[in-house]
């Protein structure tokens, strides 16, 4: 449980931090791109106005002369869009025009600054004055502020995102209203136009609203994230499971032993009561006997309570082998597939592998099957696994192999269990499936008995030998299963 | 349930649920003399048997009702002093340390050898009116020694200490005739014939008592 909410609370965090970091990065492609926009725009607009003193320039210093014939500024318009009207005064004439005394003021300005200077400019309405003093004509542009961007390369267009617009002295002309209201994030950019004669402001403005991050993307990365988190919670709870259900197998291995235990104690009790009793009568009566005289009465007596105490301890021991007889195993049995049968078996018994160093190896085609009954088939691998790794543990661990082989033979399937352990003594061999026999210290001697019984139970059989080059195998062999 | 026909010679106590074991041993015990009172149920026993006799306790490990090892447990907590020997069918080295730490004589696997059995009984016996002896011959001298006067207490400790009477009569500020009385009363009054008497039976009681 505490475990489900720290994964859930790291995939939340996870998801979080991901999402916020793409948005960072896109908010910061998206400020990258506006200034560049604002920096192509700020380059135009000073260009147009750098571009509008050269013309006045270009007039003063041409002085195109009177006559209406050579007027090249009148063609002007027809060439720079953004110039409305040009005009012109000669020598000791007036500016024309309803404008003429802010025109000769910005004459008088031009003239002490030697540069073009700025008359009647009219922000809201979009238009200004530009003046050039000079001799003996002076000449005036009237530029239109809208058609001041340049169509083609402008970065702002009119429909667009961004607000953009020129400020001079405080009052502002929209070139491009853009949608600057609302909440999310504002970038702004403002800048001088780089001609000293027309100080206008280039000011813009980008939002980016919540709407515009990359959802999509953050989406998918959060999705990913828990996509993830429940993988691993998978993965360790079924790292959970199947550690729990090994741990269920060795223990119910251990109970089956303590089991075997506490029968071995209560047999033992049970049969040392009546030998007890048959022991004292006997040895009571050669006592008996041998006194002078004899009471040969009491004597008599006391073996024939030995003698009742000697069917009593008979008796025991058929108690007992009725109720561990085995039902018959032969009845049960059911088709096996024997490579899955013997993974699971080496499962069993992987972290005994582990520890030894052992790589045990399964020869056996995936379609062979055998005839057995699936519990006692099991106990019998398991058991010859494992005396296999008992072996194995006394020898070097660079020399340590297991392979368990299954052929075809006839009818039969045979299932060879072979150790590089130190093998088997000779004089061990004929004795290796006797009751209560072992070469281990602690050993019960009851595992290969038991295979044997249930080998022979389910109409097969299992015999050992030595392996080349050293080493035991036991071989198993039971009826096919087509 | 065999009943003690003399209150004087040793008694075996035999406890076993089962009676073919309990009647064979019985058999077996009393070959050789020894009295025999056989008990089936070990806590008839523990409320039952003459604690104040001499003699031995054998009984099972694996008893109905209470085990062995508890049984043997109360009874040396209770004060029980005859030797207890455990017979168990089934021993472990396990089983046997706790009986011997718990104060058991004897402990014997079945089926149990007569020699061994009969053995073991018979030096459980040997040592139990022993230590019976001691006791009593601890309990006569107590009584004696209670018996001096506060100044016999004295010099009875300085002998012990092995003062001869010169110096007896020295530290007590006594003339060597009076401590000679003293020593001559108190000898009588411990009923003791030797010095070397005195000293080993009343060595522990000056030592303790002063």
């Amino acid at each position: 449980m505490r475990r489900t909410l720290t994964l859930i609370a790291a995939a939340v965090l996870l998801a979080v931090a991901g999402s916020a970091w793409i948005a960072r990065g896109a908010l910061a492609d998206r400020r990258a791109a506006f200034e560049t926009d604002a920096r192509i725009a700020h380059r135009l607009l000073s260009q147009r106005a750098v571009q509008h003193e050269a013309i006045l320039a270009t007039l003063a210093l041409l002085q195109p002369g009177g006559g209406a014939e050579a007027r090249p500024e009148e063609r002007l318009p027809a060439l720079y869009p953004q110039v409305q009207q040009v005009l012109r005064r000669d020598r000791d004439d007036t500016w024309p025009g309803n404008e003429a005394a802010a025109l000769a003021a910005a004459e008088a300005a031009s003239r002490t600054a030697r540069r073009a200077a700025l008359a009647a400019v009219d922000v809201e309405r979009g238009r200004f004055w530009l003046v050039q003093a000079a001799l003996p004509t002076s000449y005036a542009l009237r530029i239109d502020l809208d058609a001041f961007v340049p169509a083609g390369e402008w970065t702002f267009p009119r429909d667009g995102a961004a607000r953009a617009a020129l400020e001079h002295e405080g009052r502002v002309r929209l070139l491009a209203p853009g949608r600057v209201d609302g909440a999310g994030w504002r970038f702004d950019f403002a800048k001088h136009l780089a001609a000293e004669s027309q100080p206008f402001d280039l000011q813009a403005t980008l939002r980016v609203g919540w709407g515009e991050l990359p959802w999509a993307a953050m989406a998918a990365w959060s999705a990913a994230v828990a996509l993830g988190v429940a993988g691993i919670a998978a993965w360790q709870r079924q790292r959970t499971e199947r550690r729990r259900a090994q741990e269920l197998l060795r223990l119910g291995q251990v109970g089956r032993l303590n089991a075997l235990g506490e029968l071995a104690a209560g047999m033992a009790h049970e049969l040392n009561q009546p030998l007890t009793a048959v022991l004292a009568n006997v040895q009571a009566a050669e006592r008996l006997l041998a006194d002078e005289p004899p009471e040969t009465d009491t004597a008599r007596g006391a073996m024939a309570q030995a003698v009742a105490q000697a069917r009593r301890a008979s008796e025991v021991l058929a108690r007992l082998r009725r109720t561990v007889e085995r039902p018959e195993v032969g009845a049960a049995l059911q088709p096996l597939a024997l490579g899955a049968a013997l993974k699971r078996a080496l499962d069993l018994v992987e972290p005994e592998c582990r520890r030894l160093g052992v790589a045990p190896r399964i020869d056996c085609e995936a379609t062979l099957a055998l005839q057995a009954e699936p519990v006692a088939f099991e106990q019998i691998v398991h058991n010859l696994i494992s005396n296999a790794l008992h072996a194995l543990a006394e020898v070097p661990a660079g020399e340590r192999t297991l392979v368990l082989q299954a052929r075809a033979e006839g009818e039969d399937v045979v299932l060879a269990v072979r150790d590089s352990g130190p093998g088997i003594a000779p004089e061990v061999l004929p004795r290796l499936f006797e009751p209560f026999f072992s070469t281990r210290r602690g050993g019960l001697g009851l595992g290969l008995s038991l295979c044997e019984t249930l080998a022979a139970g389910m109409g097969g059989s299992l015999v050992a030998a030595h392996a080349a080059p050293r080493g035991a195998e036991f071989r198993l062999t039971l009826k096919g299963a087509r | 349930m065999n009943t003690p026909a003399s209150t004087t010679s040793p008694l075996i106590h035999l406890i076993d649920d089962d009676a073919a074991v309990r009647d064979s041993l019985a058999l077996l015990i009393g070959t050789v003399g020894l009295r025999v009172q056989t008990w089936a149920d070990p806590l008839a026993f523990a409320d039952g048997f003459d604690r104040e006799g001499i003699g031995a306790i054998v009984m099972d490990v694996r008893m109905p009702g209470i085990g062995g090892l508890a049984l043997l447990d109360r009874l040396v907590g209770e004060g029980v002093d005859q030797p207890i020997v455990m017979l168990t069918g089934h021993g472990t080295v396990d089983l046997c340390r706790r009986a011997f730490k718990s104060g058991a004589a004897e402990f014997l696997e079945k089926p149990v050898n007569d020699e061994l059995l009969l053995e073991t009984l018979q030096q459980a016996i040997r040592t139990h009116v022993r230590s019976r002896q001691r006791q009593q011959a601890g309990r006569d001298a107590r009584e004696r020694y209670a018996r001096l006067s506060e100044r016999e207490r004295e010099v009875l400790g300085m002998i012990v200490a092995g003062l001869t009477n010169k110096e007896i009569g020295r530290a007590l500020a006594l003339s060597p005739r009076t401590v000679e009385t003293h020593r001559a009363n108190l000898f009588a009054k411990l009923e003791a014939a030797s010095l070397a008497q005195v000293i080993r039976q009343y060595a522990d009681l000056v030592e303790g008592g002063t």
